[in-house]
């Protein structure tokens, strides 16, 4: 991160002693990691962690039994529990991370050293990084099993993983940034839950409500095969050898115009996975279209959590459908291709917060200092 | 005495944290190869101009100057010059003593070889070494305090603000804290403490700042405070021989009343007048079982200074 390091002034550099950037992470890094690696805390995380991951994999693996896409939907679950207890983890691993150290009288001993504020806070979020890592790590005994049932391309399995990654990352950056700027452990901890609730699920809830703003009077066409009246006998059942035919219908009605309003969903972590993985639509099952006996719509494709949610996504993108063909009403699954990608946004968003916060915390660790929150001590 | 090449000088210095003033007004100098007192009661500005000087702090006015360097304008030079021992007691409670030194030589930019040597002189120095690989956990609190002042000396710097660095010593601790703070000044480097325990400051210090009120409010050396008036007190068997030899003197005493012993305190301007006194009451047969200064020639001074004890 370029933003956390501290620029040289040209004229202090001359004759200021000065130390090396790695050298200063490297310390701080190993600073951290000690305390954690020493305490017990961490490892009983760590095992309830796998505990819990694996009860779900394998709670998973018997209610799913036998999809043609087993693989795929465990896959899913994993990425989508990974990220959903990493973004509870994750605050609670680097929210206390600069107010601990000042509760505990040791973050004035670091700033009296040569140690400047960017390379403190570097250290202590890759230390946390680090940290949540783990739990990832710890998960990929279930990751190789999933992608050992098949349906995940390689590709899929990376890019999965590096977002997930990614993800942490940030919401670490965000911990250890609100835990410089506020003053009690407890109070960062819980506003770095708020920012993370307000990503996973202020989102959604704004989406739903401005939905309600784009609401449109639009002619909706939609489709469907019937059999036909004549066809019927007086039971109202088809007679035999009856041919379905496709019928249209138009009406008037209220569809909220989602395609204004997708980009809210970017900044929410799950988004930003599930919108950048490149889930392969083509190589599908064609879906069959409606044969001479009705719509088989097989054979059946069942999407896992997170291609759900990218496939949630692309549909609200693309707003409401006012012209449904009878070949897409007889389809089970109809993968919509990506057409506008919505994750580099959500990253986007996401990275301007975890900058803004981690700017806001070398500002504020940058000493002497001259102002002070009320009630604080700097020793 | 100081020059731009060492010592501290401090002019005018003001700081203020919300509508509280912990320094209104303090000048303060601290020539290298001394050790300086600063002496003031609690919460009259002390821990908060140190870190002034530490530059964790940034002045509303005033001027600060520390090795030559403005800790406001030169952090780095002034960090890389000064060691600085807080009166909290910060540990990383999972890592050894040693570790805790060589992660801060770390900081101060120090190759591996440099700061792991350093660490094992310095732990002997504080005698640590029993206790180097050891959680910091274990220590107890003059254990910290000794290895907290051991952390201050990692990167060998030439000006030591130390706060309180007495606190929490056993008798034979502070013994060895003296004669290590008396041999850094002798090498020639600025040291400032911080106490209220006059006792103790008397036998280290060559000079002494006193603050009160976040105002400097004398600076004497340890000679000047030497010669000042100084009350003894004088026991004798009886007490009403001794009270009849005084009163034939001319000398004033009172009886000391804060004393679980009976003794008589008497102001005497010089020891000499103190050893013409001594003197005399021998002489005139009194049986003078204890003649001794009241306090320390610093305790002295701050109890007549007398502004913020009420």
């Amino acid at each position: 991160m370029s933003t956390v390091t501290e620029p040289s002034t040209p004229d202090r550099a001359r004759s200021a002693p000065s130390l090396p950037f790695t050298t200063a992470v490297r310390t701080v890094f190993a600073l951290e990691m000690k305390q954690r690696l020493r305490g017990r805390g961490w490892y009983w995380m760590l095992g309830i962690w796998f505990v819990v991951v694996g009860f779900i994999f394998v709670l998973g693996l018997g209610v799913i039994g036998a999809t043609d896409n087993e693989g795929g939907i465990l896959f899913d679950l994993i990425v989508g529990f990974v990220l959903f207890f990493g973004l509870l983890v994750s605050p609670g691993l680097s929210a206390n991370a600069v107010n601990g150290d000042r509760a505990g009288g040791t973050l004035a001993i670091l700033q009296v050293t040569l140690l400047t504020p960017g390379q403190l806070i570097a250290g202590k979020w890759l230390a946390s990084w680090a940290g949540s890592l783990a739990f990832l790590v710890l998960s990929t005994p279930f990751i190789f099993w999933a992608l050992a049932l098949g349906g995940v391309t390689g590709q899929e399995a990376v890019v999965s993983l590096l977002m997930l990654a990614v993800e942490l990352g940030i919401v670490c950056a965000i911990g250890v940034g609100v835990s410089a700027l506020a003053n009690r452990p407890l109070f960062s901890i819980v506003s770095t839950y708020m920012l993370v609730a307000l990503l996973a699920l202020g989102t959604v809830i704004v989406f739903g409500l401005s939905a309600l703003l784009v609401m449109e009077e639009r002619t909706i066409t939609s489709s469907y095969y019937t059999y036909p009246e004549s066809s019927l006998d007086s039971m109202g059942a088809p007679e035999p050898g009856a041919e379905l035919e496709c019928v249209t219908q138009t009406s008037q009605s209220e569809v909220p115009n989602t395609q204004y309003i997708t980009w809210i969903l970017a900044a929410n972590p799950f988004v930003v996975v599930a919108d950048a993985v490149p889930y392969n639509v083509e190589d599908l099952p064609e879906p069959e279209t409606a044969g001479p006996y009705g719509p088989t719509g097989g054979p059946y494709y069942t999407p896992g959590v997170m291609e759900t949610i990218s496939q949630g996504v692309r549909a609200a993108q693309a707003g409401p459908d006012t012209d449904q063909t009878c070949e897409e009403a007889a389809q089970a699954f109809r993968p919509l291709p990506q057409e506008t990608p919505v994750w580099p946004l959500g990253l986007g968003i996401q990275l301007l917060l975890a900058a803004a916060l981690l700017l806001g915390a070398r500002r504020k660790l940058t000493m002497p200092a001259r102002r002070l929150a009320r009630g604080t001590r700097i020793a | 005495m100081t020059n731009d090449c060492g010592g501290i000088v401090v002019e005018g210095v003001a700081r203020s944290f919300g509508s509280v003033q912990a320094v209104r007004d303090i000048d303060f100098e601290a020539p290298p190869g001394e050790v300086t007192a600063l002496i003031g009661p609690n919460g009259s500005g002390k821990t908060t101009l140190l870190l002034m000087m530490a530059s964790l702090l940034a002045p509303d006015l005033g001027s600060i100057r520390v090795a030559g360097f403005d800790p406001v304008v030169q952090p780095r030079e002034v960090r890389s010059s000064v060691g600085w021992m807080p009166d909290t007691l910060g540990a990383w409670e999972s890592l050894t003593a040693r570790e805790v030194l060589t992660t801060i030589g770390a900081l101060y930019g120090m190759s591996r070889p440099d700061r792991t040597r350093r660490a094992g002189e310095l732990l002997a120095a504080v005698k640590l070494d029993a206790f180097g690989d050891q959680p910091a956990r274990v220590l107890s609190r003059g254990q910290q305090q000794r290895l907290s002042l051991a952390r201050a000396l990692i990167h060998d710097p030439q000006v030591l603000l130390l706060d309180e660095p007495a606190s929490g010593l056993d008798p034979g601790s502070r013994v060895d804290l003296r004669s290590l703070l008396r041999s850094l000044a002798a090498e020639g480097r600025t040291v400032v403490v911080s106490s209220h325990v006059l006792s103790e400051l008397d036998e280290i210090a060559d000079r002494a700042v006193f603050v009160s009120r976040g105002q400097s409010v004398k600076s004497q050396t340890l000679d000047e405070a030497g010669g000042q008036t100084r009350r003894y007190y004088i026991q004798a068997e009886p007490m009403t021989a001794l009270a009849a030899a005084l009163q034939s003197h001319g000398v004033r005493f009172e009886a000391r009343r804060d004393s679980r012993r009976e003794e008589f305190l008497v102001q005497l301007g010089t020891t000499a007048e103190a050893s013409w006194l001594l003197r005399t009451l021998v002489m005139a047969d009194v049986v003078v079982t204890a003649f001794a200064p009241a306090g320390g020639a610093l305790e002295e001074t701050y109890m007549s200074l007398d502004t913020d004890r009420r």
